[in-house]
């Protein structure tokens, strides 16, 4: 049997419309995001639901030998895994965000401290970084922060607070990512299982 | 651990060391508090670092990375070396066991895993279990696809992270270097011997390859297998009990020498 972290969210309302579009309903069926379960098994495939944090760190230890995971996740902290592919969902990106009107950005405020620390070090621009755990638009309008750096979908929450993207950082994706052990030695069962999802062509 | 376990490392530490001894191994000791140089902590991020009286010391976390150094500080009559003891790192402490070889010759290098082997396979035998795997690679057969197709570096850290989309993305799909990445991994080694055949390093994996069929285990070549120790810089290779734990890990490094270590934690056999 192989272990499939899945991570709770949209990232998983993606992947089972991606499974769906495969035809792959013998998955999508069963992969329920609303459910209390911890785990559904289909065949010789575990699939847990995990917090999107949580998925990388049960691939690097081999609780699970597959993850899928957003890339923010995996460029904010490093793992050792393999990020084996790219997948066709899950698309966003990374943008410097805040009220109308700022000239020059002194404190941001993230969940991604790496990432935005890497950002402005590669800008050579001077910043106070703040982490804050989530709902981090209300910063600026509380005056903790004059910008943030964070995940921009649609756009419709900074809309919905006065906020308005500065610039953009980097693109987002859904990846699929494997425990550096176990996808040799369940080679045998992991192959197929992503040529069936399409990973491979 | 239980006594039951205990008395098991015990066992298969003496086992091993006892083997050593008899093929010809110096069997070594060394204090767990060695001399630190800043350079080590590059080798081994892990150690924990002391001053006293004015000196830097480190507790020992990696016997290969202390034997490298203690090789380095004086002149040695041996070159084959077997060690057991403990390591410490990051306030962690567990036992390792295994051996080093100081310019050893292919042969020697060769006999040391076949002995390795044998010794792993009796063992896992005694408590009716196979051994599943030896995954092993050579960070130069990728400096031979880079030079050979003329890409840049930035492909080969595509390689290290088994990053296959970028590298279609990059590469196309016919180009062979991506052909190979995406072919099941126990059949990468007929593409890569195909292409480097000639190479002495692929003539010393060919033999490795031979001596873990002989014992039935699943032989592996991958461009993407790297060690999580970073002083690695040629052969590397790991075998596999359990699916997710490596038993013996070892490989090259620091340019003519050879080690390997038997997992006597998690590795399957305890």
């Amino acid at each position: 049997m192989i272990t499939v972290a899945l991570p709770k969210g949209r990232l998983l309302n993606d992947f089972m419309d991606y499974l769906e579009k495969q035809g792959l309903e013998q998955y999508s069926t069963v992969l329920d995001a609303k459910s209390r379960s911890l785990y559904t098994i289909v065949n010789d495939v575990k699939f847990i639901y995990a917090k999107g944090r949580d998925v990388p760190i049960y691939v690097e230890n081999g609780s699970a030998d597959i993850g899928i995971i957003g890339l923010d996740i995996i460029t904010e902290n490093e793992f050792d895994i393999m990020n084996v592919s790219r997948l066709p969902f899950g698309e966003c990106h990374f943008s410097i965000c805040g009220l109308p009107g700022v000239e020059r950005f002194q404190t941001i405020a993230t969940t991604f401290k790496n990432i935005a620390f890497q950002y402005f070090k590669e800008k050579r621009q001077q910043v106070s970084l703040i982490h804050l755990n989530g709902s981090v638009e209300l910063a600026p309008l509380l005056g903790l922060a004059d910008g943030i750096v964070d995940i921009v979908e649609t756009g419709n929450t900074l809309r919905a607070n006065g906020l308005i993207e500065y610039e953009k950082i980097m693109d987002v994706h859904a990846r699929l990512i494997a425990n550096r052990q176990t996808f040799y030695t369940k080679e045998d069962k992991i192959y197929p299982f992503l040529k069936e999802i399409g990973v491979f062509d | 651990m239980s006594n039951q376990e205990l008395l098991k490392r015990m066992s298969l530490g003496y086992q091993y060391t006892k083997l050593m001894a008899d093929q010809g191994y110096k069997l070594i000791d060394l204090n767990m508090i060695e001399p630190f140089r800043i350079e080590d902590k590059k080798f081994q991020p892990s150690s924990i670092v002391f001053e006293r009286d004015e000196r830097m010391y480190a507790i020992r976390s990696d016997w290969t990375r202390s034997l490298l150094n203690f090789n380095e500080a004086y002149f040695l009559e041996d070159r084959l070396f077997c060690y057991y003891g403990p390591v410490i790192r990051n306030y962690r402490s567990f036992y390792q066991a295994g051996v080093e070889l100081y310019q050893p010759s292919t042969d020697e290098i060769v006999n040391s895993i076949k002995l390795h082997l044998d010794f792993i396979k009796k063992q896992a035998e005694q408590q009716n279990r196979v051994l599943r795997s030896l995954v092993a690679n050579n960070d130069y057969l990728i400096d031979l696809y880079l030079e050979k197709y003329d890409l840049n570096n930035e492909i080969r850290f595509l390689i290290y992270d088994k990053n296959l989309s970028e590298l279609k993305e990059k590469l196309g799909a016919d180009h062979p270097l991506y052909k190979l990445l995406s072919t099941r991994v126990s059949q990468q080694f007929n593409l890569i011997q195909q292409e480097f055949s000639d190479d002495a390093r692929m003539k010393l994996i060919n033999q490795i390859k031979n001596i873990a069929e002989q014992d039935q285990i699943k032989f592996m070549l991958d461009l993407s297998f790297r060690s999580p120790q970073s002083y690695y810089n040629g052969l590397y290779f790991q075998v596999f009990l359990n699916y997710d734990t490596p038993l013996l890990s070892g490989g090259e490094y620091n340019d003519g020498a050879f080690g390997i270590a038997l997992n006597l934690e998690d590795g399957g056999l305890v």
